[in-house]
């Protein structure tokens, strides 16, 4: 994931965003709306969450005046966009809803002995590494599709931990989760990952 | 006894060092007993890393325009 790791890179972006170069904005723009993103479609339906981030973009034009730096500019446009994201479900009156309840996967459930072992043990071996896992095309395309039909709020809680690696507090204050919850929207969505990586391994098909 | 599904139910906590320390014991445990959970950790852990290395989240190039559009219109109300 490409993102404004040095310091140094970061606050040269920030400089850039504050004079109110078009260029920095457009760097900027491509870096961060993908987190931004995931962080609406947790809170909303495509089309507003799309409308969400865009809003958010015309604001930072003022809003990064007053940018203090302390939390670094990704977490504080995500906190931006969780902000307006919920003051969009509050007019609408609508709220996010998850299943908290159980933290194993039903597909996965099924596959334990009522004695609570393995009935369909694990079918694969990862000798590969994920990099050259994703040296597969086909997979790279599978996990696409896989991470789509995901519910929206486990997408959003993995995203924002794994692929833009956020801090779980962060993650947390951001989604409006317990820190409980938020293991469970992990997991689920990690035993997705696992469930369509190996059928893709057996059978080389998405 | 923790039996193979309690460990499935709690793996991802043991990937992410979430387990108190006796918790975290009994799993380790487990696992030096059973190939299967083995297989599974390791096939968990592989999978969160291949979200990570996944890199092909990018945004979606019809909305990245439209914000470019939005904010250079933005920029330009305000120098004027
Ligand atoms: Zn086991």
């Amino acid at each position: 994931m490409e993102t404004a790791t040095h310091q140094s890179d970061e606050s040269i972006l920030i400089q850039g965003l504050r004079s109110g170069s078009e260029a920095d904005f457009q760097k900027a723009v491509r870096l961060y709306t993908p987190g931004m993103m995931a962080v609406a479609r947790y809170y909303l339906d495509s089309a507003s969450a799309e409308e969400t981030v865009q809003d958010c973009w015309v604001t930072v034009i003022d809003a990064i005046q007053k940018f203090e730096g302390r939390s670094g500019l990704k977490t504080w446009l995500h906190r931006i966009v969780a902000n307006r994201a919920k003051n969009h479900l509050r007019k609408n009156k609508r709220e996010v809803s998850a299943d908290f309840s159980e933290s194993l996967d039903p597909e996965l459930a099924n596959r334990f002995a009522p004695n609570g072992r393995w009935a369909t043990p694990p079918s694969l071996r990862f000798e590969e590494d994920a990099e050259s896992l994703m040296e597969n095309g086909a997979l790279s395309d599978c996990l696409d599709q896989h991470l789509a039909r995901l519910p929206e709020t486990q997408r959003s809680a993995l995203m924002l931990y794994e692929a833009h690696q956020h801090k779980s507090d962060d993650v947390c204050n951001i989604l409006d989760v317990s820190a409980s919850n938020l293991r469970v929207l992990l997991h689920r969505a990690r035993q997705k990952i696992f469930l369509m990586v190996e059928t893709f391994q057996e059978t080389g098909e998405c | 006894m923790l039996m193979c599904r309690d460990l499935a139910r709690i793996a991802s906590d043991y990937i992410d060092n979430e387990l108190g320390t006796a918790q975290k014991l009994s799993v380790k445990m487990h696992l030096m007993m059973c190939r299967d959970c083995r297989s599974f950790i390791g096939n968990l852990r592989a999978s969160t890393d291949l979200i990570q290395a996944h890199s092909s989240y990018k945004p979606d190039p019809e909305l990245v325009r439209r914000i470019d559009e939005q904010v250079a219109q933005a920029l330009n109300a305000k120098k004027n």
